[in-house]
């Protein structure tokens, strides 16, 4: 009946046929473009920047800075520093998961917003806090001094800020990866007799692993990487008191840019690091990570 | 004037959803199309609505070569499962959007949207909720909205895919004789998708069984049920 | 049959175990390490009269500060918003090699160390620089100015705008984008009238994130920002010279207020999230 006329037509229709919930290809090409250029120019130039400054002069350059005695201190402070953070939040971060997740109490929510403070404070304003309670104007530090503890300007003060700007980490990681696992499981082992330990090791702990390694790497990368609150606290001693990112400063300050950069791309390698891994964890377990990914 | 559909076909890759369907309707028939999950009748709604184009075949329905035509210029009513309420808007905002969008040169007045938006508010019996969000209403009153807002474009066809398939048994009832009645009124050429067989023999002028994108029989519901053509349909009704 | 005595015992919250200890260790963690701490940050200021206090706090130099890090993180949240919403509609909708790469990159603000940002930017927007080159040729001046700390902001709040939008945007269903076209709305009245509203909460979101970030931000603008009093230097710079003078009431007074932004920021982002929530 109707068939003959129309039925030439119906290739071309398809051809010029766009879906209501599709863009034109014009809107497509523009919007890709300026998202590629934007990355391009704002993200991508700055980390080549990192790499060629650094090896401007070759690696032979690249290899004497990092090995001189100043960076190497730099770089065992940072470790070190990060070896005492890393694992004090992760234990922070499994358990105020498990207390928020797993039971029910009033305040949860102001719980939850104070965990996430470090987030939205300042890192200048996170070790301006530890001045004022440790240094020699503040409460503590006199008291200290006393017993020649000193926590500015040593050590203590380092892994002090460092814990503070990375504890949210694990704990962001896995309160919405656990409150969307729910108590089910857990509750079945208690029943049929497992004590806490035990339930969080055997039931727990495996449903939570993918999480857990995020949430560590990310605290572990920032905790290597974090400045603002540790040069508060740190008193800037060459060889003594300067993380890497402090002494990536200090060489820059001094006309050393190739040696900053060095240290930089050190550290710029560990970030690169960190998003491969984290690209490659969301890829293969996107269920068992966290259920909702602010940051 | 009918709506004439023939030898449609639609392939997903190598899957082929729709595989020479077709069939011929009176104008003002209320048709369901009735099948297993995987049929093609989802697929065969939504390329009358626009939503998506053949690989071939033809429709005309009101003169019009109506696979030429952008899903916009169809004004075929869809109303979809999941409803597809705008969420950020009031009911009344909902159900005046296809009049809103309208080219300058054929928009209302306000007054005059807001007197349909009334109108069709009280059609469906939801008169003092145009000012809530779809998120305060239940599902039977959020698909009443969906119904009301395809309504205000005083649309040539409506389509309706499985538009009770997320709501409960007592409200799918109810829902069911008011559609009927309001298909009556309006006098539209309406095409219902559905996998279930109760549904489609009490509402439908016209019943299309379909199976693995073809149609198997299209008859009145008495028709089809006293002769089924083939062994699917009669499997099928068994059930 | 019920024994008054019986109301008293406390129930357990729940079957499983742990709960004292695991909240007991995380109130204490949580008390000395940030509740303590912050008190001293409130109360110190205070032990200035208040006429020292409030000359502190409106001090010209103080003043200047604060406007050039509430005012440049307001700008750089915008851009980023504008940006961060093609970025994340290019990276939910479309299809093309290498946009798994592109994904993955948006979250390198975040991840780089800001003391390696900060120099990387300097370099790059210095007046020798890959890009500031091009700018000088124009007679536009980047590093140690203003607009540069307005590219170090823009840098590092980005991705708070791409996560926040991203997310919401890959949940959008796209039966309400259909519907409108069968209502008989244009391709841009779809965008504007249907896809951009729903998206509003998350994009106002993320221009709050981005701005608490980029407000308090400090390694990654020092090094390209000139740091000259009034002009070009940040809050948190501030603060840092101020306790190098041992001002520490004057610090405190600096930072107090920069967490009073930051508390206000929290509580705009929880009003806004029970705002969107009732519209869904």
């Amino acid at each position: 009946m109707a068939r003959s006329f129309f039925n030439g037509r119906s290739g071309s229709r398809r051809r010029s046929f766009r879906s209501p919930t599709e863009d034109s290809a014009a809107l497509k090409l523009t919007l890709s473009a300026i998202a590629i250029a934007f990355v391009g120019v704002f993200l991508v130039l700055p980390l080549l920047v990192v790499f060629t400054e650094a090896f401007a002069g070759g690696w032979g350059h690249v290899w004497t800075t990092i090995t001189a005695p100043d960076s190497l201190a730099a770089i065992k402070l940072s470790l070190t520093a990060a070896a005492i953070a890393v694992p004090l939040n992760t234990v922070f971060g499994i358990a105020a998961a498990w207390a928020i997740a797993k039971f029910a109490f009033p305040g949860k929510t102001f719980l939850v917003t104070l965990i996430d403070l470090p987030f939205s404070v300042s890192p200048v304003v996170a070790g301006l806090i530890y001045v004022l309670v440790f240094g020699m104007q503040g409460w503590l530090g006199p008291t200290l001094a006393g017993y020649d503890i000193r926590v500015l300007f040593a050590l203590p003060g380092i892994v002090l800020a460092t814990i503070f700007v990375t504890f949210p980490f694990v704990a962001r990681e896995l309160i919405p990866l656990m409150v969307d696992q729910g108590r089910d499981e857990e509750e079945a082992a208690v029943s049929l007799g497992a004590n806490g330990f035990q339930t969080f090791l055997r039931v727990t702990l495996p449903n939570i692993k993918w999480g857990l390694l995020y949430g560590i790497l990310l605290c572990n990368a920032r905790a290597l990487g974090e400045f603002g609150a540790v040069s508060v606290l740190s008193g800037h001693i060459r060889g003594e008191t300067n993380t890497m990112p402090l002494h990536v400063q200090l060489l820059y300050e001094n006309y050393d840019y190739v040696g900053a950069f060095a240290i930089a791309a050190i550290l710029a390698m560990l970030a690169l690091l960190t998003l491969a891994v984290k690209s490659f964890l969301e890829w293969r377990f996107a269920d068992e990570l966290a259920a909702s990914h602010r940051h | 004037m009918s709506l004439v559909i023939d030898a449609i076909t639609k392939k997903y890759g190598r899957f082929p959803a729709l595989n020479g369907a077709g069939f011929t309707a009176p104008d003002g028939a209320f048709v369901a199309l009735l099948g297993p999950s995987g049929s093609g009748k989802t697929t065969l709604l939504r390329i009358l609505g626009g939503l998506e184009a053949p690989d071939s075949g033809t429709v005309r329905f009101a003169d019009l070569n109506w696979l030429d035509m952008p899903a916009r210029e169809r004004r075929a009513g869809f109303v979809f499962q999941q409803y597809a309420l705008f969420r950020h808007m009031t009911v009344a905002k909902n159900i005046a959007f296809g009049l809103e969008v309208r080219p300058r040169s054929e928009r209302p007045a306000r007054a005059d949207i807001a007197r349909r938006v009334e109108e069709l508010l009280e059609l469906v019996q939801l008169q003092d909720l145009g000012k809530r969000y779809p998120s305060q209403l239940s599902g039977g009153q959020r698909q009443r909205v969906a119904l009301a807002r395809a309504l205000a474009i005083e649309p040539r066809m409506l389509l309706l895919d499985e538009p009770f398939g997320a709501l409960d048994a007592k409200v799918r009832k109810e829902l069911r004789e008011w559609l009927r009645h309001i298909h009556d009124k309006a006098g539209v050429t309406s095409v219902f998708v559905t996998h279930d067989q109760e549904e489609a023999f009490a509402m439908a002028d016209l019943v299309a069984v379909m199976n693995k994108g073809r149609i198997e029989q299209v008859g009145t519901p008495a028709d089809v049920r006293r002769e089924p053509k083939t062994a699917f349909v009669s499997d099928f009704l068994s059930n | 049959m019920s024994a008054p005595g019986l109301s008293l015992i406390a129930r357990p919250r729940s079957v499983l175990p742990g709960f004292r200890l695991s909240m007991g260790f995380t109130l204490f963690y949580l008390a000395s390490l940030v509740l303590i701490p912050l008190m001293a940050l409130v109360l110190r200021p205070f032990e200035l009269s208040f006429e020292d206090l409030w000359t502190a706090v409106t001090a010209t130099r103080t003043l200047g500060a604060l406007r050039l890090s509430f005012g440049t993180a307001l700008a750089a949240a915008l851009i980023d918003s504008v940006f961060g919403l093609i970025i994340a509609w290019v990276l939910v909708r479309y299809c093309f090699f290498g946009k798994g790469l592109l994904d993955a990159l948006i979250d390198l603000p975040f991840a780089l160390p800001t003391a390696v940002a900060g120099i990387a930017l300097s370099t790059l927007y210095a007046p020798n620089g890959w890009i500031g080159a091009v700018f000088m040729e124009y007679g536009i001046r980047i590093a140690y100015t203003p607009w540069g700390v307005l590219v170090a902001m823009t840098f590092i709040a980005l991705p708070f705008t791409v996560r926040t939008i991203q997310p919401v945007m890959a949940e959008l269903r796209g039966d309400a984008e259909e519907a409108a076209a069968t209502l008989g709305a244009t391709r841009f009245q779809i965008l504007s009238r249907v896809v951009l509203p729903a998206l509003l909460p998350a994009i106002l979101t993320g221009i709050a994130l981005a701005f608490a970030r980029a407000a308090g931000e400090y390694g990654s603008i020092i090094f390209i920002a000139g740091n000259l009093p009034n002009i070009s230097e940040i809050a948190p710079l501030l603060i840092v010279i101020k306790l190098e003078q041992y001002d520490y009431a004057g610090a405190a007074a600096i930072g107090a207020m920069m967490l009073l932004a930051s508390f206000i920021m929290l509580l705009a982002l929880n009003a806004l999230q029970s705002w969107a929530s009732k519209r869904r």
